[in-house]
């Protein structure tokens, strides 16, 4: 048998929503620790406004903080899930107050420059985050914007297609190869992954 | 369901398929296309494949260290004490300074404590139930604030899932089995403390799949004096047991 004996630190993700399903505030309070960064750096990079994220990164904190009973690990990880939370706050406060979103290309840029100025960030080799940056920077730029644009910035394609003055079915073309190249990357590197 | 692996129905769906995992398909084209993917089990697994990454594409966004007062502000919102929380460490601290002297709010900034939080998570794979979770608080407590104790949960041998026993003010417990378990339909959960009492501390359902997992906050039970946990069905039998100390 088995004994794990921690510090609350050291937790899962899920083990602190846990906490923080049954109101434990130790656990909230080391979860808003670990998340704040990733959560405040997204909504930054899609607003390039500091009181705009701000406010957006508490209120998504606040939602984790009263939705942690219903989270489901079957359905993704706790990092899509308060992530998800986020971009989409991030989209209707960009909407409400009309602002003008940051351009994808920045947004890229800068996610593709976390890891080159911090190589000691990266989590652990093989990670899902480095594969997709990886493949974001290897696909062409057009195919990079499309992806970008309905991922992040929740575009349909109709929304590309007239912000990028592209036909429809350009635009579809582009989202669909550039999503099915990130997936053939992720399945490649899992493959090797599985080998070593 | 549709395990064809020729259709041609399918290659109609191929773009609304990427569309509907990044969550930007709308109307009747997304009806059309979650009506296709519900009866055709190839595109279920394509639209989880692709779902997948596409959450990952959200999460390659830069670290950015919030501004000063971040977390003051929100615990207030929050209703939460930091006092409650594992202070940090001297190192910690220091990192976190200099984050704020050198670069707050640019991008590229590190990520060193969320990098070393997620390299020794320990995967408990908790889950909530369906049904509202228990909210209430709990009693006093032996244990020391922030401690856990974990052990497999065993069934005729095998391991079928997982017990944790977590300190604090508001001692809780979580349990979960896993597909494997032979476990089905409501059961009870039960702990034994060191004196030999034996504690009711929940009914819960497992799925038809064998799939079960809660959380309950431990009243009048101090988690260092549990010794085991158990399922147990509801004429009595013990199903599957932890043994945690």
């Amino acid at each position: 048998m088995r004994e794990l004996r921690v510090a609350e630190g050291e937790l899962s993700d899920e083990g602190l929503l846990a906490g923080m399903a049954v109101g434990d505030q130790s656990a909230a309070v080391t979860f808003v620790r670990r998340y704040q960064r990733r959560v405040f750096g997204l909504a930054y990079s899609m607003t390039g406004d500091a009181g705009v994220a701000e406010d957006v990164a508490q209120e998504a904190m606040i939602r984790v903080w009263r939705h942690a009973p219903v989270f489901d690990p079957r359905r993704g990880s706790v990092a899509s899930w308060v992530l998800t939370i986020t971009r989409n706050l991030t989209i209707d406060a960009l909407r409400m107050r009309r602002a003008v979103p940051t351009d994808p290309d920045d947004f890229a840029a800068s996610a593709l420059r976390s890891n080159e100025h911090n190589p000691e960030d990266v989590v652990k080799r093989g990670d899902a985050r480095d594969i997709v940056r990886g493949a974001l920077a290897l696909l062409p730029h057009e195919q990079r914007r499309a992806v970008v644009l309905a991922a992040v910035y929740g575009r349909t394609a109709l929304e590309i297609s007239e912000s990028e003055g592209i036909p429809l079915g350009t635009a579809k073309t582009r989202i669909r190869t550039a999503l099915m190249r990130l997936r053939a990357a992720v399945e490649h590197e899992e493959g090797v992954s599985d080998e070593q | 369901m549709n395990d064809d692996p020729i259709d041609a129905g399918c290659d109609k769906y191929s773009d609304e398929l990427a569309e509907l995992a990044l969550g930007v398909l709308t109307g009747r084209e997304r009806a059309l296309a979650l009506s296709h993917v519900e009866s055709c089990q190839r595109c279920a697994d394509e639209l989880e494949q692709l779902s997948r990454v596409a959450d990952t594409v959200v999460q390659v966004a830069p670290e950015v260290e919030p501004p000063m007062g971040f977390e003051v502000r929100l615990f207030e919102k929050m209703g939460v004490s930091d006092e409650l929380a594992p202070r940090r460490t001297r190192k910690e601290r220091r990192e976190r300074a200099h984050r704020h002297r050198s670069r707050s709010v640019r991008w590229g900034t590190a990520a060193v404590a969320v990098a070393a939080a997620a390299a020794v998570a320990l995967g408990l794979g908790l889950s909530l139930p369906s049904s509202n979770p228990p909210t209430e608080s709990a009693h006093g407590t032996g244990h020391a604030r922030g401690q856990v104790e974990s052990a497999h949960l065993v069934q005729n041998g095998e391991n079928v899932g997982r017990v944790a026993v977590f300190g604090g003010k508001q001692p809780w417990m979580s349990m979960m089995l896993t597909d494997d378990s032979s476990v089905r339909g409501t059961v009870n959960c039960v702990v034994v403390t060191k004196d030999g009492a034996r504690h009711h501390v929940g009914t819960f359902t497992v799925s038809p799949d064998g799939y079960g997992a809660w959380i309950a906050p431990l009243d009048h039970v101090d988690p260092g004096d549990v010794r085991t946990a158990e399922v147990v069905s509801p004429s009595g039998t013990v199903l599957a047991t932890a043994t945690l100390s």
